[in-house]
């Protein structure tokens, strides 16, 4: 991802070309994969957000959290320069997920520490899941094309850092938040939902 | 022989023939290893469609040419002003031939709906969409959205303004692009202000102890 962080312009084709010789279908399968990404980074920024605003003074949980969310404010910069690089269409619901991710992150902040760290478990399960889920969709676009490769180096690296966070929300006792089970089912069952309106909306 | 070269040298005969299936017949006597006699209507057909389909596939044709010229625009200006306005000048050399292009595509191909303007949105959001992708205009959100309608409907006003009267259309789009930009920056000190308001709110009521 640092191929997009550099604050000297690059115009390797890697970085601000869109393939041309992809098919109506990948061309569709590329348009939401990268929409409902920058969904998830916005939405994943706010529950941070949400988070900090209840446990920011926190002495073992706040720099914690700050440490993710610098994060997945880089990975929101990174997927804001792929949306620009591939004219991708954003979500109508990007202000639906600012809103929802305020909201989970401070109603779980609220509800412990813990709570609050399985919420960061639950998401980026179903976000390790998804990219995976985009790597093998990826797998069968044309391989000669640097962006092509760039971008599967990239939603790589963003899955490696996403199951980064979710082994830091296991070790800080996620799994001891009160109704652990049920909190993680809904969480993710909410996870999934929106993956699948923002792919569409 | 391809239909797709046949279209790209159909496109300088359409200000003297019009979107015609005429047009496409004479174009391949333009090619590179040109034919001797014009395309049968036969052919056309085959290639392009029956009666009215082929002048649409060289209306849609002429219309994506006009979004490739755009990107030349970057390269000697890179505005949102010129860029729209070498838009406008694509237009110029068949402007007479335009109303008759438009209708055709709005046209009804079934009884019902009776007319289909998503043609016309669909070029208009076009334009738009190209114009905002060469600036680099692209904010994120919902804005992404507006942004794109207001050059939209800023650049289908500029062409219905060129269609009638030619000569005023790029003052014409100036004045629009200025007008756009005032409101644009009213909005965002508004938005500002209204942030400083809220901020200080918040301090005050922290300071009050309060929460």
């Amino acid at each position: 991802s640092s191929a997009y962080l550099r604050s000297t312009p690059d115009f390797h084709s890697a970085t601000t070309l869109t393939p041309n010789e992809l098919s109506l279908e990948q061309r569709h399968t590329l348009d939401a994969a990268l929409r409902v990404d920058q969904a998830g980074e916005i939405a994943a920024n706010y529950i941070y957000a949400g988070q900090m605003a209840v446990l920011g003074r926190d002495k073992a949980a706040g720099p914690l959290i700050q440490e993710m969310w610098n994060q997945e404010k880089v990975h929101l910069a990174v997927m804001n320069k792929l949306h620009l690089q591939h004219r991708i269409r954003p979500t109508l619901l990007l202000e639906a997920a600012k809103v929802a991710g305020f909201g989970l992150g401070a109603v779980t902040a609220l509800m412990g520490k813990e709570a609050a760290m399985a919420c960061t478990e639950a998401v980026e399960t179903v976000i390790g899941e998804h990219y995976d889920d985009q790597l093998r969709d990826l797998a069968s676009f044309p391989t000669h094309d640097p962006s092509i490769q760039l971008l599967k180096d990239v939603i790589r690296e963003l899955r490696d850092d996403e199951l980064e966070h979710l082994d830091t929300a296991v070790v800080n006792n996620a799994q001891r938040a009160p109704g652990h089970a049920l909190l993680s089912t809904v969480v993710g069952a909410g996870c999934r939902v929106a993956i699948e309106l923002c792919k569409r909306i | 022989m391809t239909a797709r070269a046949i279209l790209q040298h159909a496109l300088p005969l359409i200000s003297t023939h019009g979107f015609t299936r005429k047009t496409l017949s004479l174009a391949v006597m333009q090619l590179p290893t040109p034919h001797s006699q014009p395309l049968s209507e036969t052919a056309i057909t085959a290639l392009f469609g029956n009666g009215d389909d082929a002048r649409r596939t060289l209306i849609n044709g002429w219309l994506k040419g006009g979004l490739e010229d755009m990107q030349h625009g970057k390269t000697t200006g890179g505005t949102m002003q010129h860029i729209l306005k070498r838009r406008l000048r694509w237009n110029e050399p068949v402007l007479e031939h335009l109303p008759e292009a438009f209708a055709l595509l709005v046209a009804p191909q079934q009884t019902l709906p009776r007319f289909d303007i998503r043609p016309a949105i669909s070029h208009a959001a076009s334009v738009a969409d190209e114009a905002c992708y060469l600036t680099s205009d692209s904010p994120e959100g919902t804005s992404w959205y507006v942004r794109r309608a207001v050059i939209a409907s800023i650049y289908t006003a500029a062409e219905l303004h060129q269609i009638t009267s030619p000569q005023t259309s790029e003052a014409f789009l100036d004045e629009l692009l200025e007008k756009s930009e005032s409101v644009r920056r009213v909005v965002a000190e508004s938005s500002l202000f209204a942030e400083y308001v809220g901020k200080s709110w918040g301090s005050l009521i922290k300071s009050r102890g309060i929460f």
